[in-house]
């Protein structure tokens, strides 16, 4: 199923408007759960009640005789997923569904009830009951920081000398912590799943990566690739939470099997706190040092972060403290600790967001201790070339971006003292922290057809999680073909359109625009061709002359061998105001500018909304957002959108995004580089500062809650 | 809320019979008898008998008229307006977000005012009037507050948004955005996690300040 | 979600008659019955839906405001005869929920939402409210949000609501209808301390049902203030929240009145800062000295001794707010 996604409005000065906006404002964009298939049936989870353990009993008996309910699967009675026997048992590895008694973790599925309407289902998931033989979980990260482990295949980074920080002549050593925070994509996870026969099977569901998901549930149920179609044309948000092929996807698919009917599974606000991944817990030790003038003498930053019992996850926390400022001394350790929870994935900005909130808010510190403005602080460590492979940058424009944003913010309004700025009461104060994250291009194939009525239709599997993607496909091919945005459609998330990569790692319009740029050269090519090797525009003129009814390529674009020469990254920088009440503690922000070094910005408009959107939840993850467990039970207490606060519209100003847009001209044809992590890494940081610049209190431990600062 | 058609409404006075579905299956021979016999036949007839007798005892009546369009159905009490729009209506331009009240993703208009549909009971709208986002538009001229969503970049994914614009044209209608503060507080109610926020405060003020009817 | 019957009688003897039975509940709004519902805190066997019956209006009375039960939220923050005569009300139900929550909430259901404490809502937790006897899992667990002011070690939970706290602050009655006929009580009577029947959140019988509060007229209109400090701008339940009015004269306190949200099971009325607030002039060093003795017997947990500090110190910012000071 393909959907068609035709641009209504011509491209205005800052930009086009989004290709699918229209579906989306009338409410016509069709979600993964949002399928009329007919015979539906519906899933529902029951979660363990323990963290670690087994089952002892389980109880199924009441569910089953409830109205509507069609099967209730647990370990006990699940058809054998054909991928898992394979598998060697005893390696780590995602969690396999319904496959033994072994509990992980609290809220680990233990049993699918499957009925013929929602409610149904959803009262008979309340009557299963199970019995555990219980052993001693561990959930605290602080508390097991001794059990951190070297992850597998990875090893510490020296240049130059160890902890060379602690000879400089100036220096701080803190220990910052970030709390487990959940991507909470507003829709929630779901997957219909039908099998069309015994080995082919058609799945609507929520994932980033179509072609991933093809694969996994091919490997699961040892299928051919080919006889798994999976439809992802829009996804409710993701941050990460849909990279990868989840248990519940694996047991919605064996569900459909069971009861010989689609089954539909849309998880709970509270599964999608610990079904679908989340931003770990992680400590961090940085030590930093310099000279009295500011230049960096070393860094050291130690990370451990948690991950499961199951499974070994690991992110980027420390790499950031190697790549981006010019230490001629800096050492990473970089451990994990297995703890009675569900395994972490990657979310926005992944490890580098949690690694620069503690470095940029220790490169803070250190401007304070030395009274360096931040900003120059940072231009005197400026890297010109990159401090870890000693390859030139394809591109950095950062110098610009502190610039650009501090003239925006009015950064000379800031006082260099902390707690001596007030406005009506409320302490006042600003703050900044730097982001940067690798800037990649992989493969990806693109089919760029003209019609004879002149209408361009692109079609690649990628999904589109928010960014848009397909406005960016549809701005590069308008002004390779010189045709309007309206004449060109897209058709996306489908893995029977030519293959596309995961939308993800800041990647995307470097590698699908490239492969647009790429078949639209080709296209012309074939039209010059027609037209006697003479440019033309006139492609419907051309094609009528040839009496053909369409002219068609399909273009696999890819990386040259000359990227090697370069490193190549997205830069950032945030700015923020903050106001803080001194009797409450509250803070607000007042202003917030992001600006991004993110090469040639392809999609003016919906660029600034990627960068405001990072913004925002930077500015959640500094101020509010923190997964509490109760260590006693290991079980969540604020799984749930009133506990587990993100920003509502009253926490958030109107934030600026400013583009130093200069192409970056090694990485692709159209210079652009990646942007969606950027657009959070480094923000909490900022908020972290200002409140510092306000207060004088550096809260060490987010989210900076009220009660932290009274 | 009085309909004026008695025989669609939802159980009246308390004076309908009383005996809830466990009640009549307790009084049921037949069932006691089944009781006796192995556990596989047991529960296919019991599967069998709760299908009717649910349809029966549980479901209740309801009328509403959704975008215009007036639909006669027979609901289950617990089933939420949300669950209704979604899975009886085919209306899936409504979103769960949370099903607790907690995000707005589910922001209707009932007789026109703005409500979580989720914690609304569908027999609790009976002989009411819903207004989705599917019926904001008319015909293909999109509302206002759809349009300068459109121009403003007010989304990303997309998801909040339906959510997001009923509640925009409460807040509007309500007498709510007159100034960017005033529109961040009433629009507080609907969350956006791809931080769309800035974006959608610029297409409300946009539709205030042009003063189109909304 | 269990299956209910759902019944929606026209008038108040048949709802009385219907209420009066096992396992029945009233519906009003539902934003809070229907949440607990859907999370097995509450099964009923029935719902009695009363909405129809007449108790939405906002009058003026000779000596005050009677408000209907059925009043929502949203209308009663905006009416007119409220916004003039009774500010502080009108604030504080703005500052609870969301516009769409308002919407729905009444004045009656809001008077009966339970605890947001999340042992009462996760079913798998102990929890004395929900099952009296299963033990209470903030007392040792994570209990932020919980009570500084007459907990018991049966329950440390607090009452949600912003509305009830505005109320209780302004002297409002309760009125309420039985089968027997209707009785009265101060609001601050309503709802009760959990002490050995977490169970029950307030005094209003079985059988009972509210038709409305009454708020006596007062001179306090010029100077209310709602202060409630949370977790983020809005859409959040209270860290603290305070209920301020003053009426002053010439620079001296003639009359206060004080609440305090989020620190106890129950509004909590701070009757002996108010009488050290009278007779002495509008100043921060008056407001601070009653902050002072509102504290009194206050006690924290493990995670909410903030609110030691919070609590004194937004009771002056609100004070310095509703006087006029800023």
């Amino acid at each position: 199923m393909k959907i068609e996604i035709t641009s209504m409005m011509p491209p205005p000065a800052d930009g086009m408007s989004r290709v699918d906006g229209r579906l989306k404002v009338t409410g016509a964009a069709k979600y993964s759960a949002e399928y009329n298939i007919k015979g539906v049936t519906y899933g529902v989870m029951v979660g363990s009640t323990i963290a670690k353990g087994s089952i002892k009993a389980i109880d199924t008996k009441a569910a089953e005789h409830a109205p509507g309910v069609l099967t209730v699967i647990t370990y006990l009675n699940s058809p054998k997923v054909p991928g898992y026997q394979t598998e060697n048992t005893a390696a780590k590895g995602m969690l396999k569904i319904f496959y033994d008694d072994k509990i992980y973790f609290n809220g680990q599925p233990i049993a699918l009830v499957v009925a013929d309407t929602y409610e149904r289902a959803l009262y008979a998931a309340s009557l299963v009951k199970a019995d555990y033989n219980k052993e001693q979980h561990q959930t605290e990260l602080k508390s097991n920081l001794n059990n951190g482990v070297l992850p597998y295949s990875s090893k510490d980074y020296v240049r130059g000398q160890e902890d060379a920080y602690k000879s400089a002549p100036v220096k701080i050593e803190q220990e910052y912590i970030l709390p487990t925070e959940v991507h909470n994509p507003m829709e929630l996870h779901a997957i219909i799943a039908r099998w069309d026969a015994d080995d082919k099977i058609t799945v609507w569901d929520k994932t980033q990566g179509i072609k991933s998901t093809q694969k996994s549930i091919a490997q699961a149920f040892k299928l051919p690739p080919d006889n798994v179609q999976v439809t992802a044309p829009f996804v409710g948000g993701a941050f990460g939470a849909a990279l990868r092929t989840w248990p519940h996807e694996i047991a919605a698919v064996l569900a459909a099997k069971v009861v010989k009917r689609p089954v539909k599974l849309v998880l709970s606000r509270a599964d999608m706190f610990t079904s679908v991944g989340y931003r770990p817990y992680t400590w961090q030790k940085i030590g930093i040092g310099a000279t009295a003038d500011g230049k960096l003498v070393g860094i050291t930053h130690d990370a451990t972060g948690q991950t499961s019992a199951y499974e070994d996850f690991t992110e980027g926390v420390v790499n950031i403290s190697q790549l981006m400022y010019a230490s001629p001394n800096v050492n990473t350790r970089y451990k994990i600790v297995s703890l009675n929870v569900n395994t972490p994935t990657p979310m926005r900005g992944p490890g580098e967001a949690t690694g620069a909130y503690a470095l940029e808010s220790a490169l803070d510190e250190l401007s304070y201790e030395l009274n360096i403005d931040p900003i120059d602080l940072r231009m005197r460590n400026y890297a010109q070339t990159d401090p870890l492979s000693g390859k030139p940058y394809s591109s950095k424009f950062l110098n610009d971006a502190y610039k650009l944003g501090a003239d925006k913010i009015g950064w000379s309004e800031r006082s260099q003292k902390p707690g001596s700025v007030t406005k009506d009461g409320w302490l006042v104060g600003y703050g900044m922290g730097a982001g940067m994250f690798g800037a990649y291009r992989s493969s990806a194939t693109v089919t760029a057809r003209m019609m004879a009525d002149g209408t361009l239709i692109l079609q690649t599997g990628v999904t589109d999680i928010g960014p848009g993607t397909g406005t960016a496909m549809v701005s590069i091919a308008s002004e390779m073909m010189g045709i309007p945005g309206a004449k060109i459609r897209v058709d996306l998330g489908d893995s029977s359109l030519p293959p596309s990569p995961t939308q993800g790692g800041s990647q995307i319009t470097a590698t699908v625009g490239s492969a647009v740029y790429d078949a639209c050269t080709e296209l012309k090519d074939k039209f010059k061709q027609l037209n006697n090797g003479a440019d033309s525009a006139d492609y419907v003129g051309l094609l009528k002359q040839h009496n053909l009814p369409q002219l068609e390529v399909t273009t696999l674009s890819k990386n040259g061998p000359e990227m090697g020469k370069y490193a190549s990254y997205s830069w950032s920088v945030h700015f923020i105001q903050v106001f803080v009440n001194p009797a409450t503690g509250v803070v607000k922000v007042n202003k917030a500018v992001s600006v991004a070094d993110a090469g040639h910005i392809v999609s003016p408009k919906t660029a600034a909304s990627q960068i405001k959107g990072g913004s925002v939840m930077g500015i959640g993850m500094a101020l509010m957002e923190e997964v509490v467990i109760d260590h006693r039970y290991g079980r969540l207490v604020n799984n749930n959108l009133a506990d587990y606060h993100m920003p509502v519209h009253a926490d958030i100003p109107q934030v600026e995004a400013l583009f130093v847009n200069k192409p970056d001209p090694n990485l692709n044809p159209m210079g652009a580089k990646g942007m969606g992590e950027i657009a959070t890494i480094g923000v909490a940081a900022a908020v972290a500062n200002a409140v510092y610049n306000a207060t004088g209190k550096r809260i060490r431990e987010m989210p900076i809650t009220p009660d932290k600062l009274i | 809320m009085t309909s004026k058609n008695s025989c669609i409404e939802p159980e009246n006075e308390g004076n309908l019979t009383d005996a809830t579905r466990r009640d009549f299956l307790k009084q049921s021979t037949l069932l006691t008898a089944i009781a006796l016999t192995p556990a596989p036949l047991v529960k296919a007839a019991e599967n069998g008998w709760d299908e009717k007798i649910a349809d029966v005892y549980e479901k209740v009546p309801v009328n509403i008229e959704v975008n215009g369009v007036k639909h006669q159905l027979s609901v289950e009490p617990r089933a939420t307006l949300l669950d209704l729009l979604r899975e009886q209506l085919d209306l899936t331009g409504t979103k769960k977000g949370c099903d607790y009240g907690q995000c707005g993703a589910c922001t209707v208009h009932v007789d026109g005012h703005r409500v979580n549909s989720c914690l609304t009971l569908g027999v609790m709208v009976n002989g009411k009037k819903i207004t989705t986002i599917e019926g904001l538009a008319k015909g293909d001229q999109l509302h206002p507050m759809q349009e300068s969503f459109l121009k403003h970049d007010g989304f990303q994914c997309g998801y909040c948004t339906p959510g997001q614009i009923m509640s925009a044209v409460a807040c509007i209608r309500e007498g709510h955005a007159n100034s960017a503060t005033e529109i961040r507080e009433y629009m507080s109610g609907n969350i956006c996690r791809c931080g769309a926020y800035p974006n959608i405060i610029s297409a409300i003020q946009e539709v205030k300040e042009g003063g189109q009817e909304v | 979600m269990k299956q209910f019957q759902y019944v929606h009688p026209s008038t108040q003897q048949s709802v009385l008659d219907a209420i009066n039975k096992p396992g029945t509940k009233i519906i009003a709004g539902g934003t809070n019955l229907v949440d607990l519902m859907k999370r097995g805190v509450t099964a009923p066997d029935k719902l009695v839906d009363i909405n129809r019956l007449p108790l939405k209006g906002i009058t003026a009375t000779k000596t005050g405001l009677h408000i209907g039960a059925l009043a929502l939220n949203s209308v009663v923050s905006e009416d007119n005869l409220v916004v003039e005569k009774q500010p502080l009300l009108s604030m504080a139900l703005k500052s609870g929920a969301s516009p769409q929550l308002r919407n729905m909430a009444t004045v009656g259901g809001n008077m009966m939402q339970r605890t947001r404490c999340t042992y009462f809502y996760d079913i798998t937790m102990p929890c004395n409210k929900r099952e009296p006897g299963s033990g209470c899992g903030a007392l040792e667990g994570f209990n932020r949000m919980h009570a500084i002011f007459g907990a018991s070690p049966q329950c440390i939970a607090v009452h949600p609501s912003d509305m009830c706290v505005g109320l209780a602050a302004l002297d409002a009655v309760v009125v309420i209808a039985g089968r027997k006929g209707e009785r009265r009580i101060p609001f601050t009577g309503f709802h009760r301390l959990a002490e050995d029947h977490p169970e029950t959140d307030n005094h209003l019988a079985k059988d009972e049902l509210i038709i409305g509060v009454e708020i006596p007229d007062n001179n306090f209109a010029k100077h209310s203030y709602y202060l409630k400090v949370r977790d983020r701008q809005s859409y959040a339940f209270a860290l603290v929240s305070v209920a301020a009015a003053l009426d002053i004269d010439n620079g001296t306190i003639r009359q206060a009145r004080l609440a305090m949200g989020g620190v106890a099971h129950k509004p909590w009325r701070l009757f002996d800062a108010e009488k050290a607030l009278i007779g002495k002039p509008v100043s921060e060093e008056s407001f601070k000295q009653a902050a002072q003795i509102a504290m009194q017997g206050a006690k924290a947990y493990q995670y909410n001794a903030f609110k030691l500090k919070l609590a004194p110190a937004s009771i002056t910012e609100a004070l310095k707010h509703a006087s006029g000071l800023v």
